[in-house]
């Protein structure tokens, strides 16, 4: 009798014990799939940005579904998509089946989002997009709206509209040049990496630059991606007397071009896509000689909302870099939060017309999606904005009154002193 | 009795005396049941997704083993054969609107010719020429599609196929049942005439020429049929994806089949077949093993490439006819193979010990 009840305390104790591990009345969270390169920078943006967003949720006490306060709970989904596209289909087809998730956001080369997007199409998941800025990835919704109405691109703008604020921030550098320097015609280097993504560009600026932006190509010049000299290009350019090089660049070449022309003080202005200098270590990276390099960019520690800037310090502060736009994840699942709780549902079908009608101020702009999906670009809209180095520091150039718009904290766009010099004394 | 009751015992026979005598055989066996029986048990989309993707690999394993293997015709560019079908695939499903049935097979025939096309110039090279030639192809085709995006896509490829079959279950059947065909059909061409003749080739070309035979043809003939088998592998691929685009031809796939066929065992067609089954699987397994670890593709190579290097170091031939030599016995007399517990050949009686 004795040795039965030992036992029976023994399983009473244990049930209790159980019993207080068992959450009380515990929640399903609201899941999302956060898809990305993860060992990459890019794949590295989406996570954080995401991670960010999901830990202010979650203090905040979570999302209110039909009443009930639920936690988000991110899936972290390696999608190794630069290096296998079928790498990137198990994957998203794993976060789908497996873990059963809500949501879906990131996705990074064009040619894998494509699948990634069918796969989510497949199963009416709501995708929202944050790193791939094709075009025919919105022109789906429109061709095939009842199949692929649950995508959405938030980040970056598509990337007619990053070809325009290309042309723009080289416009605007170009009229402060004549203006400053008295020069009649300017004279533009094209420099883009050989790279398919760069082709459209390099072929549009040949048109456009002399047919309706009154200036002279003086050449093109197409470095391999990953160049490690350029001092031949350089020189070349230099004795084409250009006074701007309009750069087109993704990846690693971007670096060395940028250093070797500041140290070669190349009597012209960097100005176009250039993501090597969106990164924060771009200037330890070139040793200070990357300096006035100018480009395109998503987020700087700039107004452009009252968002950004307390976005901008705590991202800072947390991963020790600058936000790339990757980081727009961050956004998303604010943007998804919001249409979620408008639809009292985590249902697809029922979310996706309170997300097609989202009017919502995130980091890095007034965020409206338009038919196709796509977020909007233009003043009042997303802008994307013009960032230079300015003496270690990166700071937003543009928009500096562009269509009425100026985001407090935005500086004038400075031209590199040689270059001035340069062409002061050559009149 | 009757006619099915003839099939049946002869069926039953069949099995006894010739597949249940040898381990290797009944592994065939309970593979080909497993994979036709695995659907009853699971229909989890993942799960087919994987193993569907599997069998195109497999496919694809398997050709490159028929023309490098067996004919020692190195190619390191073998993704080309893989990739042309794939874009001659979707071409003629998007362009033409030709269904699956028509279009992959005539996306097979892309890969004949390009087999032809690349095999012609190539024949005068041998080894690590060869090797590096057939290297370039598939650099310089993706030139090509980059050059000419209003016909292939540029980077973004040509998306948007019609679907394999209706249903994840069918598309697992038809790819695994393909796979299961098509390999035993290269597995059959080996073991033919031709196969012998491939075989000499690889082993000693001067003296099959002397032999008056004309290699130049059969070389060719390998180039092609592995173009075609490659091809049907592709077209699966872009049909299944829904994609054909510039990965299809990236050199990491052609140096991935490589490392599929090295590991399972070359110059055997089910060795790089059972490469595929136990290596593409295992870096999914990775996958939700080491879920969250932080730089998961880099762990997941580096697994991958230790055991790849730790089997070929113990298990030069590969693996599964290192295995084979370790349950299977030959003959010495009537070459016949033999489970390795007999002491007497099961058709000759000669001593095997």
């Amino acid at each position: 009798m004795q040795f039965l009840g030992r036992v029976g305390t023994v399983l009473l104790g244990l049930s209790l014990v159980m019993a207080m591990c068992l959450p009380v009345g515990a929640v399903e969270p609201v899941k999302i799939g956060v898809l990305g390169p993860m060992s990459f920078t890019q794949g590295e943006g989406h996570w954080n940005g995401a991670t960010m967003a999901a830990d202010e949720i979650n203090k905040a006490g979570g999302v209110k579904v039909a009443g009930v306060m639920r936690p988000i709970k991110l899936i972290k989904v390696d999608t190794n998509e630069f290096l296998s596209i079928p790498d990137a289909t198990n994957a998203v087809e794993m976060a789908i089946s497996r873990y059963n998730v809500d949501f879906l956001v990131g996705g990074f080369r064009t040619e894998a989002v494509q699948v990634m997007q069918d796969i989510a199409m497949d199963a009416k998941k709501i995708f929202i997009g944050c790193g791939a800025a094709h075009p025919e990835l919105c022109t789906r919704v429109t061709k095939d709206y009842d199949r692929y109405k649950y995508w959405f691109r938030l980040t970056p703008i598509n990337s007619k509209f990053l070809g325009k604020v290309d042309f723009i921030l080289l416009g605007t550098a170009a009229a402060i040049m004549k203006k400053t320097l008295g020069i009649k015609k300017i004279k533009v280097a094209v420099v883009a990496e050989k790279a398919a993504w760069a082709d459209p560009i390099v072929h549009i600026s040949q048109k456009v630059l002399p047919a309706k932006m009154g200036m002279e190509v003086v050449g093109v010049w197409r470095p391999s991606p990953v160049a490690k000299d350029c001092t031949a290009e350089l020189a070349a350019i230099q004795r084409s007397g250009a006074h701007i090089v309009f750069t087109t660049f993704s990846s690693s070449v971007g670096l060395t071009f940028a250093k070797q022309m500041g140290e070669l003080k190349v009597p012209a202005v960097a100005v176009g896509i250039n993501v090597e200098s969106q990164k924060s270590g771009f200037w330890e990276a070139t040793g200070g000689k990357g300096n006035y390099v100018e480009t395109i960019n998503t987020y700087a520690r700039v107004a452009i909302t009252p968002k950004t800037i307390p976005f901008y310090d705590k991202y800072v502060k947390l991963y020790n870099q600058a936000p790339n736009y990757t980081a727009g994840t961050y956004d998303a699942l604010y943007i998804l939060k919001e249409a979620v709780e408008k639809a009292g549902s985590v249902n697809s079908d029922k979310v996706l017309p309170f997300l097609e009608k989202t009017d919502y101020i995130d980091t890095a702009g007034r965020v409206v999606f338009d038919k196709s999906h796509d977020v909007t670009w233009g003043p009042g809209y997303v802008t994307a904005i013009g960032t230079q180095w300015q003496d270690g520091e990166i700071k937003c150039v543009w928009p500096y009154h562009w269509q009425k718009v100026f985001y407090e904290g935005t500086v004038p766009f400075k031209l590199p002193p040689w270059v001035v010099d340069y062409w002061k004394n050559k009149k | 009795m009757g006619l099915p009751g003839v099939y049946f015992r002869r069926t039953v026979k069949v099995l006894r005396t010739e597949v249940l005598v040898l381990p290797s055989r009944v592994a065939v066996l309970v593979f080909i049941v497993a994979l036709m029986a695995l659907p009853i048990f699971t229909q989890d989309y993942y799960f087919l997704r994987v193993l569907i993707l599997t069998s195109i690999f497999a496919i694809f394993a398997a050709s490159w083993d028929l023309l490098s293997g067996f004919t020692g015709q190195m190619n390191f560019g073998h993704a080309l054969f893989f990739g042309v079908a794939a874009y001659v695939t979707a071409l003629l499903n998007l362009k033409l609107g030709l269904p699956p049935y028509f279009s992959i097979p005539l996306g097979a025939v892309g890969g004949v010719l390009t087999g032809l096309i690349v095999g012609i110039p190539c024949l005068r090279l041998k080894g690590s020429y060869l090797a590096l030639t057939t290297l370039a192809f598939p650099i310089i085709l993706t030139g090509v599609v980059f050059a000419i995006p209003d016909i292939t896509g540029g980077e973004l490829g040509l998306a948007g196929l019609s679907r394999l079959t209706g249903s994840r279950v069918m598309d697992y059947y038809l790819t695994s049942g393909l796979m299961l065909i098509l390999g035993f059909t290269m597995w059959k061409i080996t073991d033919s005439k031709t196969g012998i003749i491939l075989h000499a080739i690889r082993e000693d070309e001067l003296a099959v020429r002397t032999a008056g035979v004309n290699t130049t043809r059969y070389k060719l003939l390998a180039f092609c049929m592995s173009g075609f088998f490659a091809g049907v592998a592709g077209g699966l691929y872009a049909h299944f994806m829904r994609l054909a685009g510039p990965s299809g031809l990236e050199v990491g796939l052609s140096f991935q089949v490589i490392i599929w066929a090295v590991f399972g065992g070359m110059v055997t067609i089910y060795g790089p077949i059972a490469g595929v089954f136990i290596l593409y699987p295992l870096m999914e397994i990775l996958r939700v093993v080491l879920d969250n670890f932080p730089s998961l593709p880099e762990i997941r190579m580096f697994i991958f490439a230790g055991l790849v290097l730790l089997t070929l170091l113990f298990m030069p031939e590969g693996l599964i006819p290192w295995v084979r030599d370790k349950i299977e016995t030959e003959c010495p007399r009537c070459k016949v193979r033999n489970v390795f517990s007999r002491h007497r050949c099961r058709v000759c009686d000669a001593d095997l010990d």
